[in-house]
């Protein structure tokens, strides 16, 4: 009796695991997706059914959302979340098999890589539309589109704060004078300054401020040129909650002498006093001196399957759509978005993402992993 | 089969059970444990396991594993000065915010309460119904109508004057405007209604006799203070003392607003960034703030249940002698109540003028516009939004799954409170009486942020508590306190024979329940639906960590817009909610007669 009853149990639990491993996973639908023309991915997509969810920690993700919905006769959800916010809906949602987003678009590769491409949460596809427009480096994790942050200051009244070489910045009149948001509030904020620790932006710093004094650098108990540049600099910095407010604060009349390093692209918004502010890299493509060693940062936004997607077509043809120059309208209107994919040239009046790339510190994940918490210890040391 | 049970027992045992009180202390008991005491435990749990991402790459050890590494980081790291900045600096800050939040709220509080119910004083009407207000808005809205007010080009991060700078010129220090003493003065006058509620209870209901053979032995007016008066409401001023001290120490908006500027952290505000990053280090510090709620408790337990016999001093006596204020009093009614007008309506004045001009600090009429309440296509504004909140589906959405969850967690602990309130008083003495009663206190010492932390990993493990069942069951054990407070007091002003008279004649539990006792006490009871439903809809830290999106409720879709910077939908959202709790609390007083003093003083 018992030998039966463990037999049956046994057979039951193979019998569960068939249709389990008989369906193909996401990963293997994405990856036989790769070589599908548009019309094939348009086809499986509207033979499937559900709500299309979308998870994105951009806002205008909510409109492209819209505008493909409307396109295809496909009924979505989009949630705009902040990036802790999805990684724990995420995990929440596949490991306990519940349904939940289909796509997902999210900054902050670190932690992309860490927590939801480590754990399979998110699988990669890449549009075989598009494929040849999108640098070999951008395609795993697919890249959509680059952000940047700069250097972005007041030009009203006698003591604008043009700088030229970012150790002016850790002078004591600038004291109290710079905007940025707080290294724990964002984490790309963070990202860039465990950046600046490496070997080649320490260098790079280190010969700015030989640049700039005429002299070697004195590193006392720092590390390298990068340690000391994020000691000094977060000292003089007043720490916001969101860039938006940032921008506003430092373009009011009343902000003479302010600087701040926030998102170029929230010059857009209708509440900015943009006439009074000026931006240090478009300022330096006019007179051809560029801030030593760079103006700011740049991090990627990356477009990804959900590993548990219920609409796992849809998704790849909304991917396509959002690499595609009218799913990045959204975006593409206003500075301070630049496309990952090549045809897609940036707004009128904004720099080529080659000229910002030059300029920028640019996120490399796995650096950040290494290094994050010696990093993380010391930064917090300037939080308080 | 064998009974291991004697037929005495077995009659015992059904004879217990044959008691409804019995039932409900019981299941009260069993579920209680469940819901407070198993999160608790996966809590723990979760400070001594590795987190994936940036747990896994530091450790160096697979998620799930088990570490020391967060304890160590939080209490004995001193590499980079970390553990002092990271735990032990905001807990200083912390103990110093919650302590004097709790005098400030005890001094005002206090102070109008006896103002209002043992003197002549003027506008009484007018100042004690709008004394609650700041206790019904969120706190967050003082904090930030204080930011916006007081700000000037002078501190923080000195880009603009607000109101007080722009119009009187007048620049106010960075320690007022940021920092320890505003958010200590904000909490103060937040949680000065409670203060307001249980003291002004004791002094409305205390026997006037006591004061009345001291005027007759001519004693001075400050001896009998000091003699008579301050002695018997001592529990009380000690009560509010611990709620309001175990309140602010989970304070989160009030911190973020006022304290960020100027680097100011509290653990709130610690745990809040860790838990991102560092998951095992956020839950350690939650597990801190319990143990400091659970000691308060304790605290609290101690000195109530020795002063017992103080506070019962309420035989309803003759007129209570009011003292004339003389010339004072005008003085002091025109101070109050313009400070309660600048508390309780200026902000919303600011919130609606906030909320309709585009580009921030230009208040000219050109500068306005009714886009953000009832435009379409506002995406010119590029706000996120591109329709006005009246016509958001997103906005009326919320509206209503707050609202839902607002009803839902009101009618549990409401239900819930008239029942534990009946089987505690029917049963008390008990040890199983005193059990329940500190199990369903016990929710109301949990911070919030730590409580919905608990949830979040209680979520994770529990198939099917997703949404809105873990909202509407943290909600339902978090505002139990309250329910449960106001079904004891109203049982214990029932006398027993009321029940006793239908128990002879054989009408059976629930209809004693339905037709007696819930009407003679409904407005006790009401109360405890209210308090509730009031909380619920203000609630931001309890369930930041556990909305599906932040676009769920009200809360947290503002908490969301203020992040985003969008800050004229954010006050329109604002106004939005204040506006429907004070709707909800005046529709309930005035169809009932419940009202939020009855469901904390009692």
């Amino acid at each position: 009796m018992k030998r039966f009853l463990s037999l049956a149990l046994a057979l039951l639990m193979v019998l569960c695991l068939v249709p389990a491993a008989m369906a193909e996973s996401v990963a293997d639908l994405a990856k036989a997706a790769e070589s599908m023309t548009h019309e094939e991915l348009v086809e499986k997509a509207l033979a499937e059914e559900g709500t299309f969810v979308v998870y994105g920690n951009t806002s205008r993700i909510v409109t492209a959302a819209e505008n493909f919905s409307a396109l295809y006769g496909i009924a979505f959800e989009g949630s705009n979340l902040k990036d802790a916010e999805i990684y724990t809906k995420l995990s929440t949602e596949i490991e306990g098999k519940s349904k939940g987003a289909d796509m997902v678009m999210i900054q902050d590769g670190a932690s992309l890589q860490s927590i939801a491409i480590a754990n399979g949460y998110l699988v990669n596809f890449v549009p075989a539309s598009v494929k040849a427009n999108v640098a070999e480096a951008d395609q795993n994790p697919l890249i959509q589109q680059f952000i940047n942050k700069t250097f972005i200051w007041n030009n009203k009244g006698e003591n604008v704060p043009a700088i030229t070489n970012v150790w002016q910045l850790t002078e004591p009149q600038f004291k109290g004078n710079i905007v940025f948001k707080s290294p724990d509030a964002e984490q790309v904020n963070m990202n860039f300054l465990v950046m600046l620790t490496n070997e080649e932006w320490s260098g790079k710093l280190a010969t700015a401020y030989k640049n700039l004094y005429g002299k070697e650098i004195d590193l006392g108990e720092y590390p390298n040129a990068g340690y000391k540049w994020i000691a000094e600099f977060l000292g003089n910095c007043v720490f916001g909650n969101s860039d938006t407010t940032l921008a506003e604060e430092v373009s009011q009349e009343t902000a003479q002498g302010k600087i701040g390093l926030f998102v170029l692209s929230k010059l857009r918004s209708s509440s900015v006093l943009t006439e009074n502010l000026t931006v240090g890299q478009y300022q330096a493509a006019e007179t051809g001196v560029a801030i030593e060693p760079f103006s700011g940062f740049m991090y990627p936004m990356y477009a990804m399957l959900s590993s548990n997607a219920s609409r796992p077509y849809t998704a790849m043809l909304f991917i396509e759509y959002l690499m595609g120059a009218d799913g990045f309208k959204p975006w593409g209107k206003s500075i301070g978005a630049y496309s990952g994919n090549a045809e897609i040239a940036p707004l009128e009046g904004d720099l080529p993402l080659a000229d910002w790339k030059a300029s920028l510190v640019m996120e490399d994940p796995a650096y950040i992993l290494a290094n994050y918490e010696d990093v993380y210890f010391f930064v917090n040391m300037f939080l308080q | 089969m064998l009974n291991p049970f004697s037929a005495r027992q077995r009659a015992r045992v059904r004879a217990f059970f044959g008691k409804p009180a019995n039932i409900i202390l019981v299941a009260f008991c069993a579920v209680l444990s469940v819901l407070t005491l198993y999160p608790l435990i996966l809590l723990l749990l979760e400070t001594v396991t590795v987190h994936a991402g940036k747990e896994v790459t530091s450790i160096k050890l697979p998620r799930g594993s088990f570490t020391l590494y967060s304890l160590k980081n939080i209490f004995a790291t001193s590499r980079f000065n970390y553990s002092q900045l990271t735990f032990y600096q905001p807990l200083f800050n912390t103990l110093a915010v919650a302590l004097t939040a709790s005098l400030i709220a005890i001094l005002f509080g206090g102070g109008v309460a006896w103002l209002i119910t043992r003197t002549n004083l003027k506008c009484k009407k007018f100042i004690s119904s709008v004394f609650v207000f700041p206790y019904i808005m969120p706190a967050w809205t003082l904090a930030t109508f204080w930011a916006t007010f007081f700000k000037n080009v002078n501190v923080g991060a000195g880009t603009s004057n607000g109101i007080m700078a722009a119009v009187f010129g007048i620049y106010m220090p960075e320690w007022f405007v940021y920092g320890y003493f505003p958010i200590s003065l904000v909490l103060g006058l937040h949680y000065a209604p409670f203060a307001y509620i249980l003291i002004g209870g004791i002094l409305r209901n205390m026997d006037a006799n006591l004061e009345e053979a001291a005027t007759i032995l001519k004693t001075r007016r400050w001896r009998m203070m000091m003699r008579i008066t301050l002695p018997i409401v001592k529990p009380a001023l000690l009560s509010t003392l611990l709620l309001v001290f175990s309140s602010a120490m989970s304070a989160y908006s009030v911190p973020i607003f006022l304290g960020s500027p100027v680097r100011y952290y509290v653990l709130s505000t610690k745990m809040m960034s860790l838990i991102n990053n560092f998951p095992g280090q956020g839950y350690i510090i939650a597990a801190v703030m319990i143990i400091f709620g659970v000691s308060i408790l304790a605290v609290n337990q101690k000195i109530t249940g020795s002063r017992k016999s103080y506070t019962t001093v309420t035989g309803k006596s003759s007129q209570i002698s009011l003292v004339n204020l003389r010339g004072g009093n005008w003085p002091i009614a025109i101070i109050l109540t313009v400070l309660m007008i600048l508390v309780a309506v200026v902000p919303l004045i600011t919130f609606a003028l906030e909320s309709v001009i585009i580009k921030a600090g230009d208040y000219s009429l050109s500068n306005m516009t009714l886009d953000f309440w009832i435009g379409r296509n506002l995406n010119y504004l590029d706000q996120g939004d591109s329709t006005g909140i009246l016509l958001s589906a997103k906005v009326l959405k919320a509206l209503g799954y707050s609202l839902l969850l607002a009803i839902t967690c009101s009618v549990v602990a409401g239900t819930s409170g008239v029942l534990v309130g009946y089987g505690i008083v029917k049963r008390r003495g008990s040890k199983l009486s005193t059990l329940v009663s500190n199990l369903s206190f016990f929710p109301y010492l949990m911070p919030s942020l730590a409580f919905g932390a608990i949830y979040l990993a209680m979520s994770t493990r529990v198939p099917g508590l997703q949404g809105f069942a873990v909202l509407a069951l943290i909600g339902s054990v978090k505002y139990l306190p309250f329910a449960s407070r106001s079904g004891v007091n109203a049982m214990l002003q029932l006398s027993g024979e009321i029940e006793e008279a239908a128990v002879i004649v054989g009408v059976p539990w629930y209809k004693r329940m339905i037709r007696i006792l819930f009407p003679i006490q409904k407005s006790s009871f009401l109360s405890g639906y209210l308090l509730p439903m009031v909380s619920c809809m203000r609630e931001l830290s309890l369930f930041v960590l556990l909305v599906p999106t932040s676009n769920t409720l009200l809360t947290t879709m503002l908490m969301q817009y203020s992040e985003k910077g969008w800050a004229q939908f954010g006050n329109a959202i604002n106004l939005m909610i204040i506006i429907v709790v004070l709707l909800v609390n005046f529709l309930v007083n005035k169809v009932t007669g419940a009202s939020i003093d009855k469901g904390v003083g009692g």
